[in-house]
C-alpha cells in the first residue's frame, strides 16, 4: 500500500471504527452493570451482555492498536509526534491499562463500563487535534525523546483512569452522606433516637470510609417496601443535579477554553468548546445515574489510588529522562520551559493526592478532590503549553 | 508555628499547594530568562494583558518565579519541614528494623482475613513449616510456643496465655525504608543543583565554515554565563574549527513535513591544548565532548561575505553571521567605521529567490539554491560604543539612508559611490559550550528517588498468623492462618491465599477432607477495604 493509502486506513480504523467499538463495549458494560440489582434472569442477561461487551473492548483496543501501527507504517516513525498522536496514545494506554486492571487483576469487570466510556471520550478529544500523518523534526527524533515521550503519554492516559476513579468515589460518597445525613435528621426527630445510634455503629464495620452508615439498618422491617430500590433511589437522588452540571461545565470549562484559543475562528472555537462541556456533562449524568450501583467507596478510592501511584512512578521517570534528552539535545537538563514547568506542576500536583491519602483529616474526599484537580492540571497544562505557548518542545504540524 | 507546625503533614501538603500555585503562575507568565523578549513586550504592554497589570507581576516577582525571594523562602519552608518531618522517622524506622517483633495474639482479630483447613501433622510439625515457608519468603517471624517454652520468655503482656502460633510481618521497613530513600534524595538533588549553579559554565560562539574558529577562553564568547565558582583557569584552552556544515530539508512542497529540516551536522577540527588535531562531528543529539565541556549545535544561518570599497580603498571585509529573521530571510548589517563618514549597511539575505517577473521572488524557502543580497546603504555617524547595539543591528539613529541594491554572488554594485561586492557564500553555526559538573551528581539523586519510590508505593506492611491446635483427643489439627495488611488489602487477599495452598502442601490434608482443595480461596473475614482505611498513617504497635 501507499503512504496516502495506509494513511487514509488508519484514519478509518481510528474512528469510526474504534470510536464506535468503544462507544458500543462502554454502553455494554454499563448496561450490565445495571442488571446485578435485578432478578435472576436479568442478572443472567447481564452476565451475556459482559461477554459481549469484552468481545466489543477487545476489538476496539485491537483496532485501536492496529490504527498505530498503520499510522506508523504511513509515515515511517513512531506515532509519536504531534498532539494527535499523543492523545490517541494517552486513550490507547488508558484503556488497555484500566482494562487489563479491572478485568485480570481486580477482578470487576462491572467496572470496565466507565474505563472505556472514558477512553472513548479522550479518543473523540484527540479528533479536535487532527493532524495528517507526516516526518518528524530530526532534532526531535531520538531513542531519549521516544523512551521520555511514552512513559509520559502512557502515564497520562493511566492518570485519566485514575480521574474516572476518583469522580466515581466522589460520585458515591456524595451519595452516601446524602444519605447518611437524611438518616441521622430522621433518626433524631424519632423517640427511638438512642438506640438507633448505637446500631449506626455496629453497621459501620461493614461501610465504606469514615464515620457513617451505608448499611440498610432497616430493611429487614417487613413493611411490603422495596427498600433496596428505595436505597438506591436515595443514593443517586443524594447527588445534586444542578451542581453536578453546574461543576462538571465549569470544572471542564478551566481546560476547553484553550480550543477557544487556538481555533481559527470564535465560532468554531465555540462550538469545540461547548461540545466538550457538554459532552463532560452528559458523562457525569450517566455516572450519576449509575452511583447506587458502584462498588464500596473504599474501593474505588483504592482503585483511584493504585491507579495513580502506577502513573505517578512512570511520570517521575518519564520526566527524568526528559530532562536526560534535553541535556543531550539542548545542552541544559532544566530550562523550566513551559513543558518542563507543566510536568513539574503535574508532579507536584500529584505528590499532593498521595501526601494527602496519608493525611489525617484530608484523605478521602479531600484527597480525591486533590486527584481530581491534579487532572484538570495534567490536562491544562498540556493543552497549554501546545497551543497557548510555544516553547521549544512544540511538536511538529501541530 | 515552630517546630510542631513543621513536622505535621498538614504543613508539607500546605507548602507543595504553594509550589504548585507558583509554578502555575510561571506556566502562565512568561519567566525573563526564558523569553525576555516576551516579557520586554509584556512590560510595554504591547503583548499581555496591559502595562498595568504586567506592573503588578512585576512588583510580586511573577516574571521570574524561580529567581524571586519568595521561591526562596518555600524552598527552604520545604526544605525545613522535609528535615524536621524526616528526622523523628528516621529514628522511628532504624528502631523499627532492629527491634520489631510481630505481635503474639490470642485470636482472630475483627477484620482480619482468615482461612483454615485440617491436617494429619502434629501442630508443632505445622508450625515448623509455616515458619519455612514464612522464612523463605523473607517475613519476620516470631515463634510462640509457651508449652516448650514453659517460662515468662516473652515480656509483652499478655503473650504467654497466647496459643502458639507463628507470628510473620513484612513489608515494614521497605515501605517507609522506600519513602525515606525517596525524600532524602531530594538533599541530594538539591546539593547537585546549588552546587552545579556555583561551578557550572556556559557559553556561546557562532563560527563560520572554514573560517577561523575559536579557542575555550573567557573572552572568546559571545555570551558567557560561568557560575561563581567557575574560574578563567578552569577553562581546557582547546580550538574549534568548522570545516563544514550539512542542513537539508524536505524540499518537496507536497510532501508531508514539507520544509522541516532533516539534517544538522557539523564536522568540526579540535585541536586540544595539547595534543593533535582530531576532526569529529556534532549532530542535533549528539554532542560533542572534549576535555568536559559539552559541544552543543544552538543555531545556524547563512554567512555571505561582504566587500566594502570607498574611494579605492577596503573599508569592510568580512563573513556575516546573519541570523534568521521573519519571512524566511536572514538578517546581519556591515559597519565600516573606517570609511569617512561611517557605512553602514542593512543586510537581508533571502537564500531562495529565484528572478521572477518584476524581480526576485522571495519564496521564504531556507535553501540556498537562488541567493540573494537585499543591502540598504545607511552613512554618518554608526555610534559604535555609544550605544547597545548587537552584531547583526543596526543603529539608524544617527544616519544617513543613501538607498540600496540586490547582489547575486560574484555581483558587485555601487551605490553613491561606495562599491559592495558579494564573493562568496559560507554558513555559520552557534556552538554552546557547556561544563557542568553536577550532572553526574543529579543522576544518582534521581536514581536514589526512583529507587526508593517504587517500594515506598509497592511495599505494603502486613501481619500474617499461623495457629495449629489439636484438640485433646482428636486426631486431626486445625490450622488457621490470617493476618491484615495495612495497605493494598486487595494484594494481601491473594498472598494469604497463596500462604495458605502452599502451607496445605506442605503439611498435606487428610484425603477425606472435606474442603475441597480446589476450593481453598481465603474466606475474607471482613471487608478487606476496611483494614485499609485507617492504615496509611498508623503507628504499628510493637
Ligand atoms: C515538605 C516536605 C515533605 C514532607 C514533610 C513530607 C512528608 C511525607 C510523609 C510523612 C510521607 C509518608 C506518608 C505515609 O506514611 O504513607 C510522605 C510520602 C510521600 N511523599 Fe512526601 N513529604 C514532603 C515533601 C515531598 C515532596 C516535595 C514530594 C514530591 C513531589 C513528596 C512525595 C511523596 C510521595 C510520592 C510519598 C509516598 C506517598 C505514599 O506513601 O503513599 N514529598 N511524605
Amino acid at each position: 500500500m501507499t503512504p496516502t493509502e495506509l494513511a487514509d486506513l488508519s484514519r478509518v480504523l481510528y474512528s469510526p471504527v474504534t470510536l464506535s467499538l468503544y462507544l458500543a463495549a462502554a454502553f455494554v458494560y454499563l448496561y450490565a452493570l445495571t442488571t446485578t440489582v435485578g432478578r435472576r434472569e436479568e442478572r443472567e442477561r447481564g452476565m451475556r451482555a459482559r461477554k459481549v461487551g469484552l468481545v466489543l473492548a477487545v476489538a476496539g483496543i485491537g483496532t485501536h492498536i492496529a490504527h498505530e501501527i498503520v499510522r506508523g507504517l504511513a509515515q515511517e516513525r513512531l506515532p509519536l509526534g504531534n498532539m494527535f498522536e499523543v492523545t490517541s496514545l494517552m486513550a490507547l494506554v488508558g484503556v488497555l491499562t484500566g482494562f487489563i486492571y479491572m478485568q485480570v487483576i481486580r477482578k470487576r469487570p462491572e467496572l470496565n463500563g466507565f474505563v472505556l466510556l472514558g477512553g472513548a471520550l479522550v479518543l473523540a478529544s484527540a479528533l479536535l487535534m487532527y493532524s495528517e500523518p507526516g516526518p518528524l523534526m530530526p532534532i526531535l527524533d531520538t531513542w531519549w525523546r521516544t523512551f521520555h515521550v511514552s512513559l509520559l503519554v502512557a502515564a497520562m492516559g493511566i492518570f485519566a483512569a485514575g480521574f474516572v476513579f476518583n469522580s466515581l468515589y466522589l460520585l458515591r460518597d456524595t451519595g452516601e452522606l446524602a444519605v447518611a445525613r437524611e438518616r441521622e435528621r430522621q433518626l433524631e426527630g424519632s423517640t427511638v433516637g438512642a438506640a438507633s445510634a448505637g446500631d449506626l455503629d455496629v453497621a459501620d464495620e461493614t461501610s465504606g470510609i469514615g464515620g457513617r452508615t451505608i448499611d440498610r439498618l432497616d430493611a429487614t422491617v417487613d413493611d411490603g417496601r422495596d427498600h433496596d430500590a428505595e436505597y438506591r433511589a436515595a443514593l443517586r437522588a443524594g447527588v445534586s443535579v444542578p451542581r453536578l452540571v453546574i461543576g462538571t461545565f465549569l470544572g471542564t470549562s478551566l481546560v476547553s477554553w484553550v480550543f477557544v484559543y487556538s481555533a481559527a475562528t470564535l465560532a468554531e472555537g465555540l462550538t469545540r468548546f461547548l461540545t466538550i462541556n457538554l459532552v463532560m456533562v452528559a458523562a457525569a449524568l450517566i455516572a450519576r445515574w449509575f452511583v447506587p450501583l458502584l462498588p464500596p467507596t473504599a474501593t474505588l478510592d483504592g482503585i483511584a489510588h493504585r491507579t495513580i501511584a502506577f502513573a505517578f512512578v512512570m511520570w517521575t521517570v518519564g520526566t527524568i529522562a526528559g530532562a536526560m534528552w534535553a541535556e543531550q539535545s539542548w545542552g541544559r537538563f532544566w530550562g523550566w520551559d513551559p513543558k518542563e514547568t507543566g510536568a513539574f506542576l503535574t508532579w507536584v500536583a500529584y505528590a499532593g493526592y498521595l501526601h494527602a491519602r496519608a493525611t489525617k483529616g484530608v484523605k478521602g474526599r479531600g484527597a480525591a478532590w486533590i486527584g481530581v484537580w491534579s487532572f484538570v492540571v495534567l490536562m491544562g497544562t498540556y493543552l497549554i503549553a501546545n497551543y497557548v505557548i510555544v516553547g521549544l518542545h512544540s511538536y511538529a504540524g501541530l | 508555628m515552630g517546630w510542631r507546625w513543621l513536622v505535621r503533614m498538614r504543613t508539607a501538603l500546605m507548602l507543595l499547594g504553594v509550589l504548585a500555585l507558583m509554578t502555575a503562575v510561571a506556566t502562565v507568565v512568561p519567566q525573563e530568562p526564558n523569553v525576555p523578549t516576551t516579557v520586554r513586550s509584556w512590560r510595554l504592554g504591547e503583548e499581555g494583558p496591559g502595562a498595568t497589570v504586567s506592573a503588578v507581576l512585576d512588583w510580586v516577582g511573577a516574571f521570574d518565579v524561580y529567581g524571586s525571594p519568595a521561591f526562596l523562602a518555600l524552598l527552604l519552608a520545604l526544605f525545613l519541614s522535609l528535615t524536621a518531618c524526616l528526622i523523628p522517622r528516621i529514628r522511628a524506622w532504624i528502631r523499627l528494623v532492629r527491634r520489631s517483633k510481630p505481635p503474639v495474639v490470642k485470636t482472630v482479630g475483627g477484620s482480619d482475613i482468615t482461612a483454615s483447613f485440617q491436617t494429619d501433622a502434629a501442630p508443632a510439625d505445622v508450625h515448623a513449616a509455616a515458619a519455612k515457608l514464612l522464612g523463605g519468603r523473607v517475613w519476620r517471624i516470631r515463634r510462640h510456643d509457651p508449652e516448650a517454652e514453659g517460662g515468662p520468655l516473652d515480656a509483652s503482656s499478655g503473650a504467654r496465655s497466647a496459643p502458639s502460633q507463628v507470628a510473620a510481618e513484612k513489608g515494614l521497613w521497605s515501605r517507609e525504608g522506600g519513602s525515606l530513600l525517596f525524600h532524602l534524595s531530594f538533599y541530594v538533588l538539591l546539593a547537585a543543583i546549588v552546587f552545579g549553579q556555583l561551578l557550572t559554565f556556559e557559553g556561546q560562539r557562532g563560527v563560520v565554515e572554514r573560517d577561523r574558529g575559536f579557542a575555550d577562553t573567557a573572552i572568546s564568547y559571545w555570551n558567557y554565563q560561568p557560575g561563581r565558582w567557575f574560574s578563567e583557569a578552569d577553562h581546557a584552552g582547546w580550538r574549534l574549527e568548522l570545516d563544514e556544515f550539512e542542513i537539508d530539508w524536505i524540499r518537496d512542497p507536497l510532501a508531508p513535513g514539507a520544509g522541516q529540516p532533516t539534517t544538522f551536522r557539523s564536522t568540526v577540527t579540535i585541536t586540544p591544548a595539547d595534543g593533535e588535531p582530531f576532526q569529529d562531528v556534532v549532530e542535533g543529539n549528539q554532542p560533542l565532548t572534549v576535555d568536559g565541556f559539552k559541544i552543543h549545535q544552538l543555531d545556524w544561518g547563512y554567512a555571505p561575505r561582504v566587500e566594502v570599497e570607498v574611494d579605492g580603498q577596503m573599508v569592510y571585509d568580512d563573513l556575516l553571521t546573519a541570523v534568521a529573521a521573519d519571512g524566511g530571510g536572514f538578517r546581519s548589517a556591515v559597519k565600516a567605521p573606517a570609511a569617512d563618514p561611517d557605512v553602514g549597511l542593512e543586510v537581508f539575505f533571502y537564500p531562495f529567490a529565484p528572478d521572477g517577473d518584476g524581480g526576485p521572488s522571495l519564496t521564504g524557502a531556507p535553501w540556498d539554491e537562488a541567493p540573494l543580497l537585499v543591502v540598504r546603504q545607511w552613512r554618518g555617524d554608526l555610534q559604535l560604543g555609544a550605544t547597545q547595539q548587537t552584531v547583526n543591528e543596526l543603529d539608524t539613529s544617527g544616519l544617513e539612508s543613501e538607498g540600496g541594491a540586490f547582489l547575486r554572488p560574484g555581483d558587485e554594485v555601487v551605490v553613491e559611490g561606495v562599491t559592495i561586492r558579494f564573493p562568496e557564500l559560507r554558513r555559520w553555526v552557534g556552538f554552546q559550550v557547556s561544563s557542568r559538573p553536577q550532572i553526574p551528581w543529579l543522576l544518582v539523586g534521581s536514581a536514589l528517588l526512583v529507587a526508593g519510590l517504587i517500594p515506598a508505593l509497592y511495599a505494603y506492611r502486613r501481619r500474617v498468623w499461623v495457629m495449629a491446635v489439636r484438640p485433646p483427643g482428636q486426631q486431626r489439627t486445625l490450622v488457621t492462618v490470617f493476618g491484615r495488611a495495612f495497605q493494598r488489602p486487595e494484594k494481601f487477599e491473594e498472598e494469604h491465599g497463596d500462604l495458605v495452598t502452599e502451607l496445605i502442601r506442605m503439611v498435606g490434608v487428610p484425603p477425606d477432607d472435606t474442603t475441597d482443595p480446589d476450593d481453598r480461596a481465603p474466606r475474607s473475614g471482613a471487608d478487606p477495604a476496611a483494614a485499609a482505611r485507617d492504615s496509611a498513617t498508623e503507628v504499628m504497635p510493637r
